[in-house]
């Protein structure tokens, strides 16, 4: 039993580390768009497919494949920024709330008429770690270590380069960015095609560890979503904090009890952080 | 207010009488069900809007809908409790998780989206512990209620009977609508919602008002929730409680307008039967196709009219007459 804990507590961190990525992501746009991204975790349910999809109809080698699937979901984010939050910046956030997700409705089905209901996946064989009595995947590691590497990358490209700098600025100050001649509307197609290419890249670190099904990403968009707000909104180091607290947490009780239990020990966390600390872990009082 | 006109005062004994016949005139038991359906759900669309019209945006009326579908049904099915019973026990635990949520955002002041945010994780709650108490739930599987065909157990031999339970609970919820246009209460409210600082300076007792109206938007949901169970007979966490139909309620009173008494009930009606009519178009050719459609309409109608239908008719025809222009 001691050991599974032990196990659980790992799995958590490593999964805190996808989890992280994904909240990133959710983060990004909430911070430079103000848009609540209610579809997300369905991107990632997208790219999956689409990764799938050119590994086993295009017969194209898995890595080209996941990069492909990175690309596209990063198109399919500047689409979504086209024709849904485009006409929408402006209207009340309930409205751009419902209409992503009638893009879920949309999205999950899509999948359903194409790839089926079926559960799919690329069996790849990973192998396992060993230390004493405590296993570890290295599926989850390999995804683990993407994950922090990526996140890594992305510091830098916000902190180092124009382009991140501009999309910093516009989440700060939106009415300086535009004073200092910063376009906010092509900011908001760089953060999309970001958000969407950073839900590929989720998805090309789910492809050993999981399969996919037409509603594999509503529970991950909850979990995002989770993250984001218990480290406060549009704060990136509080998100990447809460990620590995709310993984440990999820897995540990999933092992305990099941992973309706560890759901709802989540979300109580989650209510709680609201009443209590509403800007979050991390975030200031606005 | 509204501004009154002659039409008015015709059109809406007209349209009452209508609802009234119909299913009298209308022999076909499938168009009856779906105009029973369109009913129930501009009930609680209606429940909901008490709330979202004061800025209260709750995305967790399915919890509501859950607890007054589930705890009849398994009373019944289990104790054999009669659901004439049931649904009160059932309309009691919804006020009362009601009164405890309510009272726990509004008590630390959780406003707008903090609000809905808060709400749409508690649907996903009530789903999952519905899936987590599977053995008694049923889980994702669904749960059915256990047939008798006696009146004693609320199921009757005549279906239009829940057609006119719906249609008598969806007028009472516009006479209750009316009653608070009319009461102290609005005026309360509509300040809230301006500042509720300002209103509690000025001797509004802020919790009290949105707590009360809260409960009665919860007890209305219930019913709605319980009559669903009794009507359909078969209930699943997927279907009664959690984000979909949360989400599914909020999209029938925005379409239709949520300022306006008349506008979850278009509303309910137009996604219902754009639902049914793309269902049985393409239904049996391609399974998920007539979601896609329903998904691609329900977000055309969101960009192109935002306030809802109710609410862009009132505006246009107000236009029209050159009156004050109604609330934004």
């Amino acid at each position: 039993m001691f050991e599974q804990i032990i196990m659980a507590f790992l799995n958590g961190i490593l999964l805190g580390g996808v989890l992280a990525l994904l909240a990133f992501g959710l983060n990004l746009i909430f911070g430079v768009v103000k848009i609540i991204h209610l579809a997300y975790g369905q991107f990632v349910m997208l790219g999956f497919y689409f990764i799938y999809f050119f590994h086993t109809s295009w017969h194209i080698p898995l890595i080209p494949a996941m990069a492909m699937g990175v690309v596209a979901m990063g198109l399919i984010g500047i689409l979504t920024q086209l024709l849904i939050i485009n006409p929408l910046l402006n209207a009340p956030r309930l409205n751009q709330l419902l209409a992503l997700a009638s893009l879920i409705i949309v999205m999950e089905n899509l999948a359903q008429v194409i790839w089926g209901a079926d559960y799919r996946g690329i069996p790849i064989t990973m192998p396992i770690i060993q230390f004493g009595d405590i296993f570890i995947r290295s599926s989850f590691l390999a995804a683990f270590i993407g994950a922090i590497f990526t996140l890594g990358l992305l510091y830098l490209f916000l902190n180092r380069t124009y382009l991140g700098l501009g999309i910093r600025a516009v989440a700060q100050d939106l009415d300086m960015a535009k004073g200092v001649g910063i376009n906010p509307k092509v900011i908001y197609y760089v953060t999309l095609a970001a958000g969407g290419a950073l839900t590929g890249l989720v998805a090309a670190f789910f492809v050993p560890i999981y399969t996919v099904h037409p509603h594999f990403g509503a529970s991950f968009t909850l979990m995002a979503f989770v993250i984001v707000v218990f480290g406060g909104m549009g704060n990136l180091l509080g998100g990447f904090i809460s990620a590995f607290i709310i993984g440990i947490v999820t897995s540990v009780t999933a092992v305990l009890s099941s992973p309706e239990v560890a759901d709802i020990l989540a979300m109580a966390m989650f209510i709680g952080m609201m009443m209590i600390r509403p800007q979050g872990l991390l975030g200031t009082e606005s | 207010m509204q501004p009154k006109s002659k039409f008015s005062t015709y059109w809406q004994p007209l349209v009452l009488l209508i609802l009234v016949v119909l299913p009298f005139v209308v022999t076909s038991s499938y168009l009856t069900h779906i105009m029973t359906l369109i009913l129930l759900w501009s009930f609680v669309a209606t429940a909901w809007a008490y709330m979202a019209r004061f800025g209260m945006v709750s995305l967790g009326h399915g919890v509501f809908l859950g607890i007054g579908a589930y705890i009849p049904t398994m009373m019944f099915n289990y104790w054999g409790l009669t659901p004439w019973i049931g649904v009160f026990i059932g309309l009691a635990v919804a006020m009362a998780v009601a009164a405890i949520l309510g009272y726990s955002c509004f008590r630390f002041g959780l406003l707008g989206d903090y609000f809905a945010l808060v709400t749409l994780a508690v649907a996903e709650v009530s789903a999952l512990t519905i899936m987590a108490l599977r053995a008694i739930t049923g889980g994702g599987l669904g749960y059915t209620l256990r047939s008798t065909g006696r009146l004693a157990d609320m199921q009757f031999a005549d279906k239009r009977s829940f057609y006119f339970i719906a249609l008598i609970l969806l007028l009472g919820a516009v006479y209750i609508w009316r009653r608070i246009d009319r009461s102290p209460m609005r005026l309360a409210l509509t300040a809230i919602e301006e500042s509720e600082i300002a209103a509690a300076s000025l001797g509004v007792s802020v919790i009290r008002y949105k707590m009360m109206i809260t409960l009665l938007s919860a007890a209305l949901t219930a019913l709605g929730g319980a009559l669903y169970a009794q009507y359909v007979t078969y209930i699943s966490p997927d279907t009664i409680a959690g984000v979909g139909v949360s989400l599914s309620i909020c999209f029938k009173a925005i379409l239709g307008g949520m300022f306006t008494v008349l506008g979850p009930f278009v509303g309910s009606a137009i996604i219902v039967l754009l639902e049914e009519y793309i269902r049985i178009s393409l239904g049996t050719s391609f399974l998920g196709l007539s979601q896609i459609i329903f998904g691609i309409s329900l977000l055309l109608m969101i960009i192109f009219m935002p306030k809802g239908i109710m609410g862009s008719m009132t505006e246009a025809i107000a236009k029209r007459l050159n009156k004050v222009s109604v609330r934004q």
